[in-house]
């Protein structure tokens, strides 16, 4: 696991040196200050399915947390209910104090969101992509050229700005994405699986990005199955069969489960088995594999 | 190589809005649907060879029989019918790419923002009509070629028709498309919803009508008026034809008749349902639909993946 470059990069500095606001233990928060994230014993059912099962955490506002987990593990459905795009059907959820529920309008203002996979229209150009995000969002007529430039120095995507986004590579898109989702300095930034299909050149980019952001004060809540990414985090939920089995700091969580000769992915398999995570297919991933073998006519 | 500076701070909110229609965000969704026709190539041809194939070469080819239909030829009787073909293919188009746009597309992103759903709504289904209004002008291009004389009232009033038939019909799209999780290509929707409302309107043929031989019998002025008021048409001369009771029933129902009937009655002077219903169902189907879709569309974020 030490060939991924994402280890060696500022990040891991930034880890040694522990968060601005990094919080001790897996218990709650910083007293007194409204916690950016709280989960109460979230769920959510399909049917039968229990995809995610009273899961209770909450993330300090500054603090980098990531939700490790295998496949199907019910990471992205938790994202999912915290950004108000699924409603439990246990439980409650909290952004920056406003109910996911009974206030989704409040909750949708103070975060940002990189999805999965883009999210973005491919036909538009990265500029327009932009500005549909600055309206949707709300930024004032007078702000959004600027807004829109700034986001797209900040993206290293200035030169691209005029094309259209379907010829982007995986990264520039990513990086398109997470400026994107900082236009309106969103009070939480949740990340689904953020480096997910780049390569290391990428993901060591994209890792920057995210330090600076960090180092800003940003809060940031990321799920992910790469271990080395978890380990830079100030906190790590490890989420297993819709159940969250562990929470701590990376430290912590090695000291509990293995001792000192062993590293988080050790933690990881002592707790989530060896056993293999079979998915069946996604609505979305038969769309994009149809789209691979070009049958899409509507884009 | 160090990362640029943070971007400035913003107070992200709500986009200003007025009983849920935020008028930026829907002028920049209509705008989208702009810029994405406009960057497809591929959907004006298709609207130019459908008009060439059906208008051109079945409206000739078919018309070298048929002599007449009413006085009109029958290039000129099938002129609304091609337009209300193009209109349906271009509004259910944009209908349907919100299948695509929510699985992988940028659909998510607006879920995820503070936009009022209504505006995003209205601004995908305004886009869908103006992108109708532009696909089914390309038949009225080819007026000249088969006779029709255009006038700037009829031009106008066709507009407005193909504007109501194409919100209609993207909202009608976008009912559907909230329903369906995965779809493999535009092949189904084509083949099971728009030739039916096609076929079922009246555009390819009289609802009741005198068909008949290649001048095998001139039917008299007289006699044509007194079929004309029992309701039968006369195509040539020959014998009087009606539709099966169960295609006739079917074309009734058909909300596309009455708007396609209205669109040939601008166009061409000439009508075959009641003009009341007519003017009620272009008007009215199309509110009605707007609304049903808008909350499809609602329940579509709410409801997430």
């Amino acid at each position: 696991m030490s060939l991924d470059p994402a280890r060696e990069g500022p990040l891991a500095a930034g880890t040694a040196a522990g968060g601005p606001s990094a919080v001790p233990s897996g218990a709650s928060v910083t007293r007194g200050q409204t916690p950016a994230v709280e989960a109460v014993e979230l769920g959510r059912r399909f049917g039968d399915v229990v995809a995610v099962d009273s899961v209770t955490f909450s993330v300090a506002q500054g603090e980098f947390f990531a939700l490790l987990g295998p496949n199907g593990a019910g990471k992205t459905t938790t994202l999912h209910m915290l950004t108000t795009l699924l409603t439990p059907t246990s439980g409650r959820a909290s952004v920056m104090g406003f109910d996911v529920v009974r206030e989704p309008q409040k909750v949708r203002q103070v975060l940002g969101m990189v999805f999965q996979d883009p999210a973005v229209d491919e036909r538009l150009t990265a500029r327009e992509n932009l500005e549909l995000h600055a309206v949707l969002y709300g930024i004032p007529r007078s702000e959004r050229a600027e807004a829109v430039e700034q986001a797209l120095v900040w993206a290293s995507l200035t030169e691209a700005a005029s094309r259209r986004v379907r010829g982007f590579s995986g990264g520039m898109k990513r990086r398109l994405e997470l400026a994107r989702a900082l236009m309106h300095s969103p009070g939480v930034l949740f990340l689904d699986e953020p480096t997910l299909g780049l390569d290391p050149q990428g993901r060591r980019h994209l890792w920057e990005r995210i330090d600076a952001l960090r180092k800003d004060g940003l809060t940031v809540l990321m799920t992910t199955h790469n271990l080395p990414e978890a380990e830079a985090c100030d906190r790590v939920g490890i989420i297993d069969g819709g159940r969250l089995v562990e929470i701590g700091s990376p430290a912590e969580l090695v000291a509990r489960h293995v001792g000192d000769a062993g590293d988080l992915e050790d933690v990881f398999i002592a707790l989530t088995g060896r056993q293999l995570r079979d998915e069946e297919a996604t609505a979305r991933d038969l769309m994009v594999s149809f789209a691979k073998r070009g049958g899409e006519h509507t884009r | 190589m160090s990362a640029p500076a943070v971007p400035t701070r913003r107070v992200a909110k709500a986009p200003p809005s007025w009983a849920g229609i935020a008028p930026s965000v829907v002028g920049i969704m209509w705008r989208r649907e702009m810029l994405r026709y406009f960057r497809d190539r591929s959907q004006v041809f298709g609207g130019l060879s459908r008009t060439v194939l059906w208008l051109v070469i079945l409206g000739f080819g078919l018309g070298a029989a048929l002599r007449e239909i009413e006085g009109y030829s029958y290039a000129q009787y099938i002129l609304p019918g091609v337009i209300v073909l193009n209109v349906l293919f271009a509004a259910l188009q944009c209908a349907i790419s919100l299948v695509w746009d929510r699985q992988v597309g940028i659909m998510r992103e607006v879920f995820v923002s503070p936009s009022p759903m209504l505006s995003v709504a209205l601004g995908k289904l305004l886009g869908g009509a103006t992108v109708s209004v532009l696909q089914g002008t390309i038949p009225l291009l080819f007026t000249p070629l088969i006779g029709v004389r255009l006038t700037v009232w009829s031009v106008l009033g066709a507009w407005g028709v193909m504007f109501f038939l194409g919100l209609f019909v993207t909202a009608l799209g976008v009912i559907i498309a909230a329903r369906l999780r995965t779809f493999e290509g535009f092949g189904s929707i084509s083949n099971g919803v728009i030739q039916p409302l096609y076929f079922l309107s009246g555009s390819i043929f009289p609802l009741r009508g005198v068909i008949g031989g290649v001048g095998f019998l001139e039917i008299p002025q007289h006699l044509r008026e007194e079929l004309r008021r029992l309701g039968i048409f006369a195509i040539g001369g020959g014998w009087v034809v009606q539709l099966p009771g169960w295609i006739q029933a079917l074309v009734y129902v058909n909300p596309v008749s009455y708007q396609l009937d209205l669109l040939r009655y601008v166009l061409l002077r000439f009508h075959q349902l009641p003009m009341a219903a007519n003017l009620a169902v272009t008007f009215g189907a199309a509110p009605v639909a707007v609304i049903v879709a808008a909350w499809a569309m609602r329940r579509m974020g709410q409801a997430g993946r």
